[in-house]
C-alpha cells in the first residue's frame, strides 16, 4: 500500500478509465482503420481518374486530422494518466516490463502524429504519387502502434507461462518478448484490426453523409457503398477471431462467460455474458442498419443516421471493453496480480520470497502502510491486545465478557482496508455500492462474508471473480466494522461472534 | 413459357411462388402503390419515424404478451406465476422483461410521435382525426401500461395501484364509484387483478387495435405532413423519396435499432419482481404511479397541499382537464397551412406542455 489511493465517488476510478477508454477506442481504432481507408480510397481515385472523389477525400482528411490527431492523442494520454491513479501497482507493472516497448510506440506515435499532419495538408501540393506514399507511411505506423500496444493490453490478460515463471523476481524484463507475444497477442491483434476496418467505414459514413445526395448522387453513392462495405470483413471474421481469442484464455477465465451463457435461460449469466450479448446484439444492428440505411438508399443517407450507427457502434465498443474488463477478473494482471493490487505470486523480499496473500495474512495488511500514522498503529496494537484477551475469555466461556470499545483508530484501521483493497472496484454508494450490497446484513453477517472472501475456497461462489481478502484477524474485523458503521451506523463494541471466530 | 413478373425474385422457383400469390392476391399492384407513395425528405425527416417505432413496440407487447398469457393466472396465484415465469420458466425472465420494458418503451415513443406531429403542425387540415385518433392510442396505451403493471401482484404494484387509483377518485361526485368500480371492492385485491386483467388483455386490446387500423388508415390516405418550413418551398425544391422500397427500408433499420435498445434494456436491467404484496403491511416508502402519470400526480399532490380538502383535488382534475381538452382541440384553433398568430400561439402552447410535463414529472420524482 504505497500508493495514494484515487477515490471517485459515484462512478468510481474505474468508470474514470472506461469512460475515458471507450470513446478513445472508438477513436484510436479509426485512426489506424481510417489510416488505410484514405490511401486505399485515394489509390483506386487516382487510378479511375475520379476527380469527385479526390475532391471529397481531402474533406474526409481534415475530419480524420481533427479527430484522431487531437481527441486521440489527448484522450491516450488521460487513461495512461487515469491508469496511474486507478491501479498505480498494476501501472508500475506495465512499466517495469515494458519501457521499452512504449518507447518503441511513442517513435511511431511520433511518425503517426507527424505523417497524418503532412498527409492533409500536402494536398495538391506535392505531387500524387508522393503524396500517396505518405498516406501508406501514416497507415503503416498507426498499425505498429496498434501492434505495440496491442501487446502490453493482452499481456494484462494473459501474461503467459514464461513471464509468470520470473514475475516477483525481480528479472521480468528479461521475458520482455514472451510476455509481449504472449497467448492471446495474435486473436486480439486480428480482432482489433477487423474493428479498425469497421470504425474506418463507419465514420467515412459521417463525412459521406454530408455530400448532397441531390447534387451528387454518383458520388454519394459510391462513397457511401465503398464505406459500407469496409463492415463486411469484420462481419464475416469477428465471429472466428472471437472463438479463437476465447481458445487461448484461461480456463479460470472462460468459465464466467460459460458460467453465464449456461444459465442464460433461467436469467442469472454473469455481467461478462451481459456484455458480450450486448456486444453481439449492437453489432448485428449495425450490419442490418448499415445495410439497410446506407447500402440500400445511399442517396437519402443523412447526418442523423450517421449519427445513429455512431451511437450504435459506441455501444459495441463500451460493452466489449467492458468484457474485456471483466473477464480479467479477479486479477487485473492475470494470474499475477488481483484487482486488489495483492500480488499472487511470489514476491521476493529480503530473503523470502513467499506470495503477498500469505505475508499480508501473517505480518498484516496495513502493517506497513505509510498511509497510517503511528499513533494509529499503536492505537490499533492496544486494542488489538484487548481484543485478544476478550477473545481467550470468550473461549474460555467467561461472561460476561467486555469487548473494548470501536475508536475511532479503530474505524480508520477499517476504512483503509476498504480504501486498500475495496476501493479499485468497489464505491460506496454509486457503483458497485457497498451501502446496497450490504443491506439487510448485520455485522455478523458482514463478518461471515469477508471470512468467506478471505478463504476463497475452491467452491466459494466469489472465488471467480473477488480478489481474496489479506490482512491479520483484526485488520479484517476492523473491516466489517467499518462497514457495519457505513451500512447500519455506528455501534459501540465488537461482536462476541467476531470474537469467537478469533479465538480459534 | 410466360415470363415472370416477379419484381423480388430472379430465381424461377421463387418466381414461380410470388406468381402464384401474385395473380391470387394482387401483390404487385400494392408494390406499385407502396412505389408511387412518395415520402417527403427534408431536415425533419427523422421524426416520421417515431410512428413505426411506436408501432413496432405495440407489436413487441402483442407477442411478449401472449406468451406471458400462456402461463400468467390472474386472482390469487397472480404473484406465484409471475415469480414461476421470472425464476422458473426458462427465458420467461426476458420475455416478462421484454414486455415491461417495450410497454415503457411503447408509451416513449408515442409522446415523441406526440409532439413531433404537434411541431411539424401535423395535426392541420385534413389530419383532424389522425391527431384525435393518436390522442385515442395514447390514452388506451397509458390505460394499458396501468392495468398491466398490477398485474404481478408485488409490493411495489399493489401500492403503486393504490396510489394512481386516487387520480381517478379524486374525480369530484363519481370519483369514489368509479373507485370501487375499477377496484372491485372497497380495496385493491384479487378482484382487482381479475379485473384488471380482463381490461388488460380483452376490453382494450378490442379498443386499441381497431383505432389503431383507423389511424393507419388515415395516414395511407393523407399521407406524410411536411412542416410550414417546408410547405413554402416551391415544388421543384421539395424532396421526396418512394415509400417502397427507400422508406420501408430505413423504418425497418429504426425498427432494429428499436430491437436493439430493448435486448440491451431487458438483458442489462430484467425487469425485477419485488415481494408478494400484502395488505396489512405499511406502504413502503417513495411508493409512485408509473412515469407517464407522474405529472398528473404531482398536480393532485400540490393542489391538495395548496387547497386542503376535496377542493384541491377537485382544481387539480379540472387543470389537467381543462388542458388535456385544450391540447385535444388544437386543430380547430389552429386549422390553417398559413403561419399567423394562432399558428405561433399553438407551438408556445407546446413547447409550454411539453416543459411543463418535464418540469412536474422531475418534480414528482425529486418530492418522493
Amino acid at each position: 500500500m504505497n500508493y495514494p489511493v484515487w477515490d471517485v465517488p459515484t462512478i468510481g476510478s474505474g468508470w474514470v478509465i472506461g469512460l475515458i477508454a471507450i470513446f478513445h477506442v472508438m477513436i484510436s481504432h479509426f485512426a489506424i482503420g481510417g489510416g488505410l481507408y484514405l490511401p486505399f480510397a485515394e489509390a483506386r481515385a487516382i487510378k479511375k481518374g475520379r476527380k469527385d472523389w479526390l475532391e471529397f477525400l481531402p474533406k474526409h482528411a481534415k475530419f480524420f486530422l481533427i479527430l484522431t490527431a487531437v481527441y486521440g492523442a489527448v484522450s491516450g494520454v488521460g487513461i495512461w494518466f487515469a491508469i496511474g491513479l486507478a491501479a498505480p501497482e498494476a501501472t508500475s507493472t506495465l512499466i517495469h516490463n515494458f519501457v521499452f516497448g512504449w518507447a518503441i510506440e511513442w517513435v511511431f506515435f511520433l511518425i503517426e502524429l507527424t505523417t497524418a499532419a503532412v498527409y492533409y495538408y500536402t494536398w495538391n501540393r506535392i505531387p500524387q504519387r508522393l503524396h500517396l506514399k505518405v498516406g501508406w507511411l501514416y497507415a503503416g505506423t498507426s498499425f505498429l502502434t496498434l501492434f505495440i500496444i496491442n501487446g502490453i493490453l493482452s499481456f494484462m490478460l494473459t501474461p503467459g507461462a514464461a513471464w509468470l515463471a520470473v514475475a516477483g523476481s525481480g528479472e521480468e524484463s528479461s521475458r520482455f518478448f514472451q510476455a509481449f507475444f504472449n497467448p492471446t497477442f495474435w486473436p486480439s491483434l486480428f480482432l482489433r484490426t477487423l474493428v479498425c476496418l469497421s470504425l474506418a467505414g463507419v465514420w467515412a459514413l459521417v463525412t459521406a453523409s454530408r455530400i448532397d445526395g441531390y447534387e451528387k448522387p454518383a458520388l454519394k453513392s459510391e462513397v457511401i457503398r465503398f464505406s459500407a462495405l469496409w463492415l463486411l470483413p469484420a462481419f464475416f471474421l469477428m465471429p472466428l477471431c472471437f472463438v479463437w481469442y476465447l481458445m487461448m484464455v484461461p480456463e479460470s477465465q472462460r468459465v464466467l462467460l460459460q458460467l453465464g451463457i449456461s444459465t442464460i435461460g433461467a436469467g442469472t449469466f454473469t455481467q461478462v455474458t451481459r456484455a458480450v450479448l450486448v456486444t453481439v446484439m449492437s453489432s448485428a444492428t449495425i450490419v442490418g442498419v448499415v445495410y439497410f440505411i446506407a447500402y440500400r438508399s445511399p442517396r437519402d443517407f443523412r447526418f442523423g443516421y450517421a449519427c445513429a450507427i455512431l451511437v450504435l457502434a459506441l455501444m459495441a465498443t463500451a460493452s466489449t471493453e467492458q468484457a474485456r474488463e471483466m473477464l480479467r477478473k479477479p486479477y487485473v494482471v492475470g494470474e499475477h496480480m488481483y484487482s486488489n493490487a495483492v500480488r499472487k505470486t511470489p514476491v521476493r523480499v529480503g530473503d523470502e520470497s513467499i506470495p503477498e496473500v500469505e505475508r499480508f495474512d501473517r505480518d498484516g495488511y496495513l502493517t506497513h502502510s505509510i498511509w497510517a500514522t503511528d499513533r494509529e498503529k499503536q492505537a490499533w496494537a492496544a486494542w488489538d491486545a484487548q481484543r485478544a484477551r476478550a477473545a481467550i475469555l470468550q473461549a474460555a466461556g467467561d461472561a460476561p465478557v467486555l469487548h473494548p470499545p470501536v475508536t475511532p483508530e479503530i474505524l480508520r484501521r477499517g476504512e483503509l482496508m476498504f480504501r486498500g483493497q475495496c476501493l479499485a472496484c468497489h464505491t460506496t454508494d454509486g457503483y458497485r455500492p457497498m451501502r446496497r450490497y450490504l443491506h439487510g446484513r448485520d455485522r455478523d453477517s458482514i463478518g461471515n462474508l469477508l471470512a468467506m472472501l478471505r478463504a476463497s475456497a475452491p467452491d466459494s461462489p466469489y472465488r471467480a471473480y473477488m480478489p481474496p481478502l489479506v490482512g491479520t484477524d483484526r485488520e479484517v474485523e476492523s473491516l466489517a466494522i467499518w462497514l457495519d458503521a457505513l451500512v447500519n451506523g455506528p455501534s459501540e463494541t465488537a461482536t462476541p461472534q467476531v470474537a469467537a471466530v478469533a479465538a480459534e | 413459357m410466360q415470363k415472370s413478373s416477379s419484381p423480388v425474385f430472379e430465381n424461377r422457383a421463387l418466381a414461380a411462388v410470388w406468381d402464384f400469390a401474385d395473380e391470387r392476391l394482387g401483390l404487385s399492384d400494392m408494390i406499385a402503390f407502396a412505389k408511387k407513395k412518395q415520402v417527403p425528405q427534408h431536415e425533419h425527416s427523422f421524426w416520421y419515424y417515431w410512428g413505426g417505432i411506436s408501432l413496432f413496440f405495440f407489436l413487441v407487447q402483442c407477442f411478449t404478451g401472449v406468451l406471458l398469457l400462456v402461463y400468467y393466472r390472474p386472482g390469487v396465484e397472480a404473484y406465484e406465476s409471475v415469480r414461476q415465469i421470472t425464476y422458473d420458466i426458462e427465458f420467461g425472465w426476458l420475455v416478462r422483461s421484454a414486455h415491461s420494458w417495450s410497454a415503457n418503451l411503447m408509451v416513449v415513443a408515442i409522446f415523441v410521435h406526440m409532439f413531433s406531429v404537434f411541431f411539424m403542425k401535423a395535426y392541420r387540415r385534413p389530419r383532424e382525426f389522425g391527431w384525435w385518433s393518436g390522442l385515442g392510442l395514447l390514452g388506451l396505451a397509458m390505460v394499458f401500461g396501468f392495468s398491466g403493471y398490477l398485474l404481478p401482484m408485488d409490493e411495489l404494484a399493489y401500492f403503486a395501484t393504490k396510489v394512481g387509483l386516487e387520480i381517478p377518485m379524486s374525480i369530484p361526485v363519481v370519483g369514489p364509484f368509479l373507485g370501487d368500480l375499477i377496484r372491485g371492492g372497497p380495496d385493491v385485491g384479487e378482484n382487482t387483478v381479475q379485473r384488471f386483467f380482463a381490461l388488460h388483455v380483452v376490453i382494450l386490446p378490442a379498443l386499441f387495435v381497431p383505432l389503431l387500423m383507423f389511424h393507419l388508415w388515415l395516414v395511407q390516405r393523407h399521407g406524410n405532413a411536411v412542416p410550414p418550413g417546408e410547405e413554402i418551398k416551391p415544388a421543384e425544391r421539395r424532396r421526396s423519396i418512394p415509400f417502397f422500397p427507400n422508406f420501408l427500408a430505413k423504418d425497418l433499420a429504426m425498427w432494429l435499432i428499436a430491437l436493439n435498445v430493448l435486448a440491451v434494456l431487458a438483458s442489462l436491467y430484467p425487469w425485477e419482481l419485488g415481494p408478494q404484496a400484502d395488505p396489512l403491511a405499511p406502504a413502503p416508502l417513495g411508493i409512485h404511479p408509473e412515469w407517464y402519470f407522474m405529472s398528473q400526480f404531482q398536480v393532485l399532490k400540490v393542489f391538495g397541499a395548496w387547497f386542503p380538502g376535496i377542493v384541491g383535488e377537485a382544481l387539480g382534475i379540472l387543470l389537467f382537464t381543462a388542458g388535456g381538452i385544450v391540447w385535444a382541440l388544437i386543430p380547430l384553433y389552429d386549422p390553417d397551412s398559413r403561419n399567423g398568430q394562432r399558428a405561433r400561439i399553438a407551438t408556445w402552447l407546446g413547447f409550454a406542455a411539453l416543459v411543463g410535463l418535464i418540469i412536474l414529472t422531475a418534480w414528482g420524482y425529486l418530492a418522493l
